[in-house]
């Protein structure tokens, strides 16, 4: 018996074509909505048009008289079955925060909020009988803007007697890793210089292309629950927790599941609901929202103000940074909710070695949708505004800003580096990435005909915008996350099952919705084991199957699971050397694996991968004492988070006439680590780069003085499509991460979390000679017009570049929305 | 996203279809192509009784050549206005504004028709028909009638078309051999444009004898840029000329504000759009 | 949302307040409006709203939040549920009456109107609602100010509250090319059409009306043109149709 399966070359590395989208792009899955069971039940919930509003009546008569209406209920007939919607990040320990009931049981907190069931044979009765539920409310004031929600002159939960729901502070004189801040802007103020700016995150929408669903079957002897969710594991824990079901009796299902963004990684209302209705009613039940539910009520994201201050010395060098945020929890506090500016807490440092550092977080709520986790959550707003300051503190040297950065960032000897946060980056290399970046970009050239053409006066001004981006991913380091007062930990499971003909099955705890997992822990394992690529089965997102796991997001699905993966793959082949070493008459100690293949040091004797699994299977012949089967499984907690870096150089052109963004050209050069599948990460670096320059340019959930949204479609929630984009050009650099043996870094974020500043920096490089130093996003023709002409009379920018940490400065009033 | 309940009528004349709006009137609505009245239907913001589906009346559909006109038949899709020789030569106008017209998908589901008598402002072929100077043919039960574009579009979604009425096709005068330009502004493609301005224009040995330019967008419905027509008249079609000539583009408009811009923008927007495209018209 | 309209009428104050002895005389004049109830100073009733494609019926109250006649002041406020869930309406009508500044007897009126819609409506795409609120309102205030300066009868009619010189309502600023009015047959059949009296077009703001045919239910044709939303003055329906 010699080994017979010769593969061509390493999987990693390969731009496989995903082996998901086929079921996938044909629509042959079967996605939550798509599920029928026997006698299912529909339900519509009845939402409250009010953002604030007590109930004084609900008359369901109608609505249950209605056809083949099973039952309507209200929050007051689920009162002591429907518990309260958990937070699993509580910042501190005395944060505050009103009682999130999945159905509104006195009063509605934003508009949106349930506040009856209908349930009926068919969607489109359950639809029909919902607008037959006639519901009374007397309006209370309702809190909007943040800002005036700092004041808690009108409250957004009277109970709770303000609206500050928990203060953060991270100071790294106070932690030991660094120097006052106060002192160094106290030198700067003196002898060198101070950048201070008011930045504001608007509100977003996560926008995920399959609307959330949820189908409920209480007749097994398990209960099973298919979600659209990013979180079947925690989901599973939440429904035990909060319901009080035994978990053992609970089982929940991630099919596949169309896009989450961060949007589908909380254990929401509507998914409690499927559930108590399902068991009531003793039928499966379903539940699927549309666009608009999606749209108003799924949560948001971003929506921050931040005030910053950075000192330097006269040449550019950084002393120190002071952040303070006022964050919009909404009206309730998620899932990750106030913790999300917490993920950004350590990263308004970025890349440069600030010796001194101060981040204030205060965490508010307003009658809005809550907002929770967004693709990046809390990364994108902190690079954001660093990498905002980088600019505008080369524009007061003098120098470009590429200059700048390079003054202050961690060169690639100093790695490992300990930041001023006490967060140790374990590799890069700002200089390699920029260079190529700049190379690529034709960076030299593009400056030149910037000149000319701002000394020609030409209507269309061209403008270069740079981030040099750095992340933390891959969450998390569990006692990391139990240190922030965390809910849970950041482990990642997999377990690996060798069939008897030699095919391999994945579990992993991940779960994804659209990344292509499938196809790169396919490569993982067949590189690994030495398997065919089409031998190995990623198995994900069913309790039954994937016993544990901690899920998809933060970019951590390939760092941590992957890893994962990795360990219960070299556990298996450690279950199967013995067996190999008996089968070949030969010491343990010398088998060797490679290629898929065990030998004997110095013979051509060995077995292939499958035959030993084969004969494990069989059980005839083993040695004494080993047990039949090569099945492993692994449990990977990371000891640090992962860093990726990457230097984005943009290019846009400004037509001054009409304010129009045309983006010309758009580079970038992520360092991600080791890549498995390099068509995936164009793939992720694609769409992240879109939804980051979506924020910059055209997305803003905007909400108007009644706090009903106003862009709750598609038609003014501007989601942009492949014909609002160009082609970008993507290229990498290399710093395997140390932490782990895949050396991977993490990529499903770093698009977003990149692009955001790069843009905005370009768009204003473009008209900074009109004296615009900011505009605000998303950055719209109309503001873009208003900013370059408000030097002749115009309100430019409002809210923005104006000195602070002075109440009683002019401009701070936020008046968010379309009259900006 | 469910609709109301509601029948579904597909007359297969225009008689048929008539009588069906006489009889269920005020609880029918007609469908024209359903790019806009079924998201309104699915978002229930509307619960007709009855539906009324005009496609499949063959006689509504084509573009015809009639002497000194071109006729389109109302339940022509856009698709096809837009690749039609005879539109692309005799209005071209028509076709410049269909081509940047939503997308392809509705490009071939959306008629000319139905996207007319929805009357929308911020619609793409209200001001090109208006600028042309096209004539609606209506039709009732007691025959049809002909209602000349300035007095066709009367406000915020609302048209001369009669209850019991049905835009059956569109005469546009042939403006052969005239420049013509749809200049739209847009933040993402796929949207309404906060501006837009439709101009077609007769060159004469680099001399504009004649414009015709209509506005999208810029009020409750789409509006003749009449003041810069008359400026523009006996110009020559140079740069300067036509730039102080579309400064009036705005005189008197009263367009909206919403999430993509003021009014005050959108006036200023209609000058700058309004030069951008009679120059692009008169230069062919 | 606040909006405020100003104009002057020839009547003297006294005489102008005069006109608003009961609700229902205000509740009249919002286009589209059906009054079911007149209780003191409470009013029920309802409102068909049609706008193009969007057909929506709200169904409400309305009450004087404040009479003050030695002001020359009084506040309405109307609040109304759309029947089909979709949101609700709701407004607050403050109307000020003073002497003309120009003097002559004449009495200077402004109307001030908080309105809110939410729900769907409030989300119907590019901000359409607040137009179609505007121009509502415009024709609300018309329909006061031809109450107020000729003590019309009805409340509206197809010859329309002509313009008073001081008329300031934003929502009546002409289009720019409005086309010339093209008489068509006069809609003599609108009056009889009972169901809706008051859904009935200002002239002096939309051209459209005269235009229209005659048509045996010219006077849905009217409710659409007035469409719109919200309320106003929505009207609680005692029995829901």
């Amino acid at each position: 018996m010699t080994a017979t399966q010769e593969r061509p070359s390493a999987e990693i590395g390969q731009s496989r074509r995903r082996k998901e989208d086929q079921r996938l792009i044909t629509g042959r899955t079967r996605w939550t909505d798509n599920i029928q069971l026997p006698g299912m039940l529909h339900i519509a919930m009845v939402r409250s048009p009010f953002a604030h509003a007590t109930i004084t009546n609900i008359d369901t008569s109608e609505a249950l008289a209605a056809t083949n209406v099973v039952t309507v209920l209200t929050g007051a007939d689920l009162a002591a079955e429907q518990g309260t919607l958990p937070t699993a990040w509580n910042i501190t320990t005395d944060q505050k925060a009103a009682a999130h009931l999945p159905v509104a049981v006195e009063r509605v907190a934003f508009a949106g909020e349930i506040v009856a069931i209908v349930v009926a044979r068919s969607a489109a009765e359950a639809r029909d009988a919902a607008e037959l539920v006639d519901v009374d409310y007397e309006e209370l004031p309702a809190v909007l803007d943040l800002k005036k929600a700092a004041t808690d002159e009108v409250l957004a939960h009277p109970d709770l007697g303000t609206n500050k729901s928990a203060f953060w502070q991270f100071d790294s004189a106070g932690a030991g890793t660094g120097t006052s801040v106060d002192d160094a802007i106290a030198e700067a103020r003196a002898n060198g210089i101070l950048i201070e700016r008011e930045y504001r995150q608007q509100r977003l929408i996560p926008a995920f292309m399959e609307p959330r669903s949820f189908v409920c079957d209480p007749t097994g002897e398990q209960l099973t629950l298919w979600s659209s969710t990013q979180i079947p594991h925690i989901t599973r824990f939440f429904l035990a927790v909060v319901l009080g079901i035994p978990e053992n009796k609970i089982r929940v299902i991630a099919p596949d599941v169309g896009g989450g963004f961060g949007g589908k990684l909380q254990f929401v209302a509507e998914e409690i609901i499927a559930v108590l209705v399902a068991r009531r009613t003793g039928k499966p039940c379903k539940f699927t929202e549309t666009r608009s539910e999606s749209l108003m009520t799924a949560h948001h994201g971003r929506d921050q103000w931040q005030t910053l201050t950075l000192a330097a010395t006269k040449d550019g060098t950084v002393t120190g940074l002071k952040v303070d945020l006022l964050c919009d929890l909404g009206a309730y506090a998620g899932t990750v909710g106030g913790g999300v500016p917490i993920l950004g807490a350590f990263m308004f440092n970025a890349i440069y070695k600030f010796p001194a550092y101060q981040f204030n977080c205060t965490n508010l709520f307003t009658n809005k949708t809550l907002t929770d986790a967004y693709r990046g959550a809390g990364r994108p707003e902190a690079t954001f505004a660093i990498e905002r300051l980088m600019d505008e503190l080369a524009v007061e040297v003098g120098v470009d800003p590429l200059e700048i950065r390079e003054k202050n960032w961690i060169t690639h000897e100093e790695f490992p580096f300990t930041s001023v946060c006490g967060l140790v980056y374990d590799s890069g290399n700002y200089e390699a990435a920029t260079a190529k970046a700049k190379e690529m970009f034709g960076y030299d050239e593009l400056r030149a005909e910037q000149r000319r053409r701002r000394e020609s006066g030409d209507p269309v001004q061209l403008g270069i915008g740079i981030s040099t981006f750095t992340e933390m991913c891959g969450l998390a380091p569990s006692r990391v996350l139990g240190s922030l007062n965390y809910g849970a930990g950041g482990w990642e499971h997999a377990a690996i099952r060798m069939l008897p003909t030699g095919k391999v099955e994945v579990i992993t705890g991940i779960s994804p919705h659209g990344q292509g997992h499938e196809t790169a822990l396919s490569q993982i394992v067949a590189d690994r084991l030495g398997v065919a690529f089409e031998d190995v089965e990623v198995l994900h997102g069913d309790t039954q199957i994937s016993h544990k796991g901690m899920d998809t997001y933060g970019s951590r699905s390939l760092v941590v699971g992957g890893e994962a993966v990795v360990r219960a793959a070299d556990k298996v082949i450690e279950r199967a050397k013995p067996i190999a070493a008996h089968l070949l008459e030969a010491s343990v100690d010398d088998i060797e694996f490679s290629g898929g293949r065990f030998g004997v040091r110095g013979t051509d004797k060995g077995l292939a991968i499958g035959e030993i699994a084969l004969a494990s299977f069989a059980a005839h012949n083993l040695p004494d004492g080993v047990e039949p089967g090569l099945d492993a499984d692994a449990t990977f907690d990371p000891d640090s988070f992962s860093f990726p870096h990457g230097t984005h150089l943009c290019a846009v052109e400004i037509d001054t006439e009409t304010g129009g963004v045309t983006m010309r050209k758009y580079v970038c050069v992520d360092d991600i680590g080791n890549i498995v599948n390099p068509m995936i990460v164009a793939g992720q670096v694609h769409g992240g780069l879109v939804q980051g320059i979506a924020q910059a340019l055209f997305e803003e959930a905007v909400h108007d003085d009644a706090g009903t949204l106003v862009s709750g479609s598609f038609v003014d929630y501007l989601v942009p499509t492949a014909a609002d984009t160009i082609s970008f050009d993507i290229e990498h650099t290399t710093s395997p991460s140390t932490n782990t043996m895949l050396g991977t870094k993490g990529v499903g974020e770093a698009g977003t979390i990149a692009s955001t500043p790069a843009v905005v920096n370009a768009v204003v490089d473009a008209i900074r000679h009109f004296g615009v130093n900011d505009v605000r996003m998303p950055c719209t023709p109309e503001r873009i017009w208003r900013a370059i002409h408000s030097r002749d009379g115009g309100d430019g920018t409002p809210g923005a570049a104006m000195p602070h940490f002075s109440e009683e400065e002019p401009g701070r009033d936020s008046v968010e929305g379309a009259d900006q | 996203m469910i609709p109301a309940q509601f029948d579904y009528l597909a007359p297969t004349s225009v008689e048929e279809a008539l009588a069906a709006l006489a009889e269920h009137g005020d609880e029918a609505k007609i469908l024209a192509g359903g790019q806009s009245l079924l998201p309104v239907l699915r978002m229930r913001l509307n619960a007709p009784e009855f539906v009324i589906d005009l496609g499949r009346i063959d006689a509504l559909r084509g573009v015809r050549d009639d002497g000194d006109a071109i006729v389109i038949g109302a339940m022509t899709q856009h698709s096809v206005v837009g690749s039609d020789p005879l539109v692309a030569e005799h209005a071209a106008l028509i076709s410049k504004a269909v081509e940047h017209l939503a997308d392809a998908q509705i490009r071939h589901r959306g008629t000319f028709g139905g996207a007319l008598a929805h009357a929308d402002p911020a619609g793409d072929l209200g001001a090109p028909a208006l600028a042309l100077g096209a004539e609606f043919v209506i039709a009732g039960t007691g025959g049809t009638r002909t209602v000349p574009a300035d007095d066709f579009f009367v406000d915020l979604f609302e048209t001369a078309i009669g209850e019991d009425e049905i835009l059956t096709e569109v005469r546009i005068p042939k403006h052969t051999g005239w420049g013509a330009h749809y200049e739209k502004f847009v933040r993402v493609a796929h949207q309404w444009p906060i501006v837009a301005v439709a101009a077609t224009v007769r060159v004469d040995g680099g001399t504009i004898a004649e414009a015709r330019i209509g506005l999208t967008n810029m009020g409750s419905t789409p509006l003749r840029a009449r003041a810069v027509e008359e400026a523009l008249a006996g110009q020559p079609a140079t740069e300067d000329a036509v730039r102080s000539a579309a400064a009036k583009a705005a005189d008197g408009a009263n367009p909206p504000s919403d999430l993509n811009g003021d009014a005050d923008y959108r006036r200023h927007l209609a000058t700058v759009l309004t030069r951008r495209a009679v120059l692009a018209a008169a230069g062919g | 949302m606040d909006l405020t309209h100003r104009f002057t009428v020839p009547t003297s104050v006294e005489e102008t307040w005069a006109h608003f002895q009961d609700i229902a005389s205000v509740a009249e004049c919002f286009p589209g409006a059906t009054v079911t109830a007149v209780e003191g100073d409470t009013f029920q009733g309802s409102c068909k709203v049609k706008l193009g494609p969007i057909a929506l019926v709200y169904t409400g109250s309305g009450t004087f939040l404040e009479k003050d006649e030695q002001e020359h002041r009084f506040v309405v406020e109307a609040k109304g549920k759309d029947k089909r869930g979709n949101g609700t309406a709701g407004a607050t009508v403050t109307l000020t009456m003073a002497d003309a500044a120009a003097g002559g007897g004449a009495t200077d009126v402004q109307v001030v109107t908080d309105l809110a819609i939410t729900g769907k409506p409030a989300q119907f795409g590019r901000g359409v609602m607040q137009d179609v609120s505007d121009k509502l309102l415009g024709q609300f205030v018309s329909c006061l100010e031809t109450r107020l300066a000729g003590g019309a009868p009805e409340p509206s009619g197809e010859s329309g509250p002509t313009s008073a010189p001081g008329e300031q309502s934003d929502a009546a600023a002409p289009a720019v090319d409005a086309p010339p009015v093209s008489v068509g047959p006069a809609p003599a059949a609108q009056r009889e059409a009972p169901a809706a009296p008051h859904t009935e077009r200002d002239d002096s703001l939309d051209l459209g009306a005269t235009v229209l045919p005659i048509l045996a239910r010219t006077y849905w044709k009217q409710g659409v043109a007035v469409l719109g939303v919200l309320a106003l003055v929505i009207w609680w329906l005692a029995s829901r149709d």
